[in-house]
């Protein structure tokens, strides 16, 4: 039956009550109705559904809400400052026109965000590699390679964290 | 893209924010959320459907079968775009394992996938058959009874299906011209092998969504489809209705591919609405997904014919294409794969024969390439072998006996704007052709190089309109019924417009498709939109410049050609002051809106009987290459180059014009590659993606590079399918060269490729 959670999302304080078999992908999409957190496979294959949990990139179709108690969970509104200013990631993605249908685009940029967090300099091999497990059927990769390099310039320049 | 101006998307705000509102993101308040029950095994009688377990999940308000469909006044509860063939629900009897048993719609959808696996369905199995040429022997089980007298009532028929019944074939495409028997007899060398290549899935990431509600006797339904208005029509035949009393709404789409072409899932929300008086969604899951639409299985034999100094005398055919248990537009995918066989070759003597087979198996149906990556994987291979037999350069052999501008196709309709040399000879040069084609690497791979050439046409005929508008406050606004899938079509229909109004394209809004506010278009299919619209579009925004001049000339009191149109505004040329804005001369009018609409038609279509016609008013045209590496131990294949060519004759956008050609190129790598779908006794094995891989970026060549070829004056082509097909046959050509083998089927998996080259080398030794 039902379970408690606390949960920080996008910086916001929430207490649910969620089903013990709840996937965060459920609570974000379903109860908190962000719709930037998308399913496409639901086994975690595709990234499609990547949030930061704690800072990490996570599959939210994968884990189970109930399992995520405290935990601070970033989706991409929360990448949004205030006034609609866009994340530098989301500038570089935005520049460099990285998507087609953009279904993957969430997903993609959280990761990405992770990535130069981790990696602030990411030779395309690195970035590749660190991407491999978000999926683009468009086939737009180039494009999200080269954004990839104009975001790790764009937050070079500004000094700042990327999150 | 250096020199040009660049053109984001317009919607790219909405697109890295996520805040672009998908078919999938639709709610509208009441919604009861469906689920499906499907069948688990491949043919059956149905013999009970027990419900009774669905009705204890709490929050079930229907559960609906094949017997309650009588509770709708009117309903034929059977559809198909070329023939009726498909329930709205299983009715006695299942014909592949996914078919539809049964809805659940509940107030969650939770509780409606909790539901859905509590019905109960007991079968009493049939003989089943899986390939398309088992299933043409007379003892094969019927997986359907086409009649003479109603041999295809489907209404988005536009040529003559020509069943043979009494067999599983729905529809039998012939292309003859000249005498091939004779064609063969002129050959030195005859030439003959088969090819296969696999069902494969779209794996559009957004899935199948769409949500239905009846409002005063109107049905609505928004979906993601790249259909409005067949699917308006199909509903309406369906639910004995107007196509008036029916409105699609088609929000922009997470990708598609060809599997959002004809209703899906249109008529099960419709039904499930109907009956529960409320609004119905349905969100298909990525399992679902695998058994709802699948690219052919196909198997092509081709015999050519041959004289020693390399001409081709003649070219024969069959091509078997398996469509599973529902035809969709099967019928068409078999006559366009059928013409497209051929190739773009002058061959005096061609016989096609081409059929569309049931099988036990997911409806097959668009696939981006549509027909074209299967047979041009036959074709080009075929080629190749051809050139190995003769001792010629692979691309010697092709230049020999490429079709020119002012030639006849097969199908004797003449080509002009023809430009496949262009075409293979960029890609010739991308891959360093001349520097020879094979050798070994330092690790002791083995290198080669690939190339193919690709035709394809264009839905003809075919018919788009469009409207442009200017309100009050001066903002212009595109009324179009192609749908937003990825490709821009927002973005390049904005382009369009802007150029006669000489505003920027950033100001012109793109009302999405919906079929009570925007006018007709065929469909978002077959790479025809940027052309086949854009022209609409184009026409609509030139009416409307003139339309403004002529009432800026009557209110300004001088000539129109005295006037001078500027963005927002018409003003007197050489007098700026003397102006007048276009908001005060709609107001003028007493109108909203200042409207013009367009209406764009290409023109022509084939006889079913011979195949004879204009097969497509213009052709798509394109060529690839590829350099490979394959580990002769381990069979792997690695590609160190992929370039593809494509003609493009003005490109509106090159941002996603190149995007598109990138794209395809990379589906294509996935389709030689590893992209399959497996079957055991109709049971599907691969059913996500970690069965079914699709390219990730790991999978990108080492180099993968494009041209856009562009002449001067020439019309628009169609970019968002060429750059696919010639692929998987590129690579293919380049791995047989690299090991010195025959390679007949796709996927090139290093198994099937080692198995390859262990035949080899026992014929060597």
């Amino acid at each position: 039956m039902g379970q408690v959670v606390r949960l920080a999302v996008n910086g916001e304080y929430h207490e649910l009550s969620v089903l013990c078999d709840e996937t965060l992908l459920e609570t974000l999409r379903d109860r908190l109705g962000l719709t930037s957190v998308r399913e496409t496979c639901g086994i975690g294959i595709c990234g499609a559904c990547t949030v930061l949990v704690d800072g990490r990139p996570v599959s939210s179709c994968l884990l189970l809400t109930s399992l995520a108690d405290d935990a601070q969970v970033t989706t991409l509104e929360g990448l949004v400052g205030p006034n609609g200013a866009l994340h530098p990631v989301q500038e570089a993605f935005l520049a460099q026109q990285a998507f087609q249908c953009s279904y993957c685009t969430p997903g993609m940029i959280l990761s990405v965000v992770a990535l130069l967090t981790e990696n602030p300099t990411p030779t395309p091999e690195e970035a590749a590699a660190y991407l491999a497990g978000n999926l683009c059927r468009c086939g737009s990769y180039l494009r999200i390679l080269a954004a990839v390099e104009d975001a790790a310039r764009r937050l070079q320049q500004t000094g700042k964290p990327s999150r | 893209m250096s020199g040009r101006t660049t053109f984001g998307m317009i919607d790219a705000r909405e697109r890295v924010t996520a805040r672009i509102c998908l078919s999938q993101d639709v709610s509208v308040p009441g919604m009861l959320h469906a689920a499906v029950v499907r069948s688990t095994i491949p043919h059956g009688r149905l013999r009970r459907v027990d419900t009774s377990g669905a009705w204890t999940v709490p929050g079930v308000v229907a559960v609906v079968t094949a017997a309650d469909l009588a509770r709708i006044p009117n309903l034929r509860p059977v559809y198909g775009p070329q023939i009726e063939d498909q329930p709205v629900l299983a009715h006695e009897r299942v014909r592949y394992v996914g078919d539809m048993v049964a809805l659940v719609a509940a107030e969650n959808a939770r509780a409606a996938r909790e539901a859905a696996a509590r019905v109960v369905v007991e079968y009493d199995p049939l003989p089943a058959v899986f390939d398309p040429i088992e299933a043409l022997r007379p003892d094969a089980p019927l997986i359907h009874e086409l009649r003479p007298e109603e041999p295809h009532r489907g209404h988005a028929v536009y040529f003559g299906l020509r069943p043979i019944f009494g067999t599983n074939c729905c529809n039998h495409f012939r292309l003859y011209t000249g005498d091939v028997e004779r064609g063969f007899a002129e050959a030195d060398l005859v030439l003959e092998e088969t090819f296969r290549v696999p069902a494969a899935q779209h794996v559009a990431m957004e899935p199948h969504a769409a949500l239905a509600y009846w409002e005063d006797g109107r049905l609505v339904v928004i979906s993601g489809t790249q259909t409005p208005f067949n699917t308006r029509q199909i509903l309406a035949q369906l639910f004995g209705l107007a196509p008036e009393q029916v409105r699609v709404i088609v929000p922009p789409m997470g990708g598609s591919f060809g599997c959002k072409v004809f209703p899906r899932i249109e008529p099960q929300v419709a039904v499930l609405a109907y009956l529960t008086g409320r609004p119905v969604k349905l969100v298909l899951d990525r399992y679902e997904e695998f058994v709802t639409l699948t690219r052919h299985a196909t198997v092509v034999t081709i015999r050519l014919g041959l004289t020693r100094d390399g001409r081709i005398t003649a070219k024969r055919v069959q091509a078997y294409w398996s469509t599973g248990a529902y035809a969709d537009c099967g019928p068409d995918v078999a006559r366009k794969g059928g013409f497209g066989s051929v190739g773009p070759y002058r061959i005096p003597h061609v016989a096609v024969d081409s059929y569309c087979v049931y099988t036990n198996l997911p409806p097959a149906g668009a696939f981006r390439g549509y027909a074209v990556t299967e047979v041009v994987w036959a074709s080009e291979r075929m080629m190749d072998i051809a050139a190995d037999a003769l001792g010629l350069d692979p691309l010697e052999f092709r230049l020999r006996n490429l079709l020119h501008d002012g030639e006849q196709f097969a199908t004797g309709e003449t080509l002009h704007d023809v430009h496949f040399r262009e075409c293979l000879e960029a890609v010739a040069r991308a891959l360093h052709w001349e520097q020879g084609s094979r050798e070994r690497s330092p690790e002791g791979c083995l290198r080669a190089k690939g190339l193919a050439v690709v035709m394809k046409g264009m839905t003809t005929p075919s018919r788009s309109e469009a409207r442009v508008g200017v309100d009050r406050a001066g903002r212009v606004t595109v009324y179009s019924s192609t749908v937003e899938l990825g490709q821009g079509a927002r973005t390049v229909l904005a382009q369009l417009a802007a150029e006669p109004l000489k505003i920027p394209y950033t100001t012109v809004r793109v009302v999405d498709p919906d079929t009570d506010r925007t006018p007709f278009d065929n469909r978002t299919t077959s790479s025809r939109s940027t052309y086949m619209m854009g022209n609409a579009v184009c026409q609509a925004a030139e009416q409307l410049a003139r339309r403004l001049r002529e009432l800026a000339a009557e209110r300004l009191e001088v000539a129109p050609e005295d006037l001078e149109l500027l963005p927002g505004a018409v003003c007197v040329r050489g007098v700026p002051e003397r102006c007048v804005s276009w908001g005060e001369l709609v107001t003028a009018t007493g109108s909203d809106e200042l409207q013009e609409h367009a209406v764009f038609k290409n023109e022509g279509g084939l006889d079913p009987e011979t195949g004879h016609g204009i097969a497509s008013s213009h052709w798509h045209q394109g060529a690839a290459g590829a350099e490979v590496e394959v580990d002769p131990e381990t069979g792997q294949v690695r590609i160190l180059r992929l370039h593809a060519a494509v003609y493009a004759g003005r490109v509106v956008n090159q941002l996603t014009a190149a995007l598109q050609n990138e794209g395809s190129m990379i589906m294509g790598l996935g389709s030689a590659l590893f992209e399959e779908l497996v079957y055991d006794e109709g049971q599907p094995l691969t059913t996500n993606l970690s069965d079914y891989l699709i390219p990730s970026f790991l999978d990108l060549p080492a180099t993968l590079s494009h041209d856009l070829l562009e002449c001067p004056g020439a019309e628009v082509h169609g970019l968002g399918e060429t750059a696919l097909p010639p692929v998987p046959a590129a690579i293919g050509n380049a791995v047989a060269r690299a090991i010195g083998a025959c390679l007949t089927e796709l996927p090139l998996t290093p198994e099937r490729v080692l198995r390859a080259l262990r035949a080899t080398r026992r014929e060597a030794s």
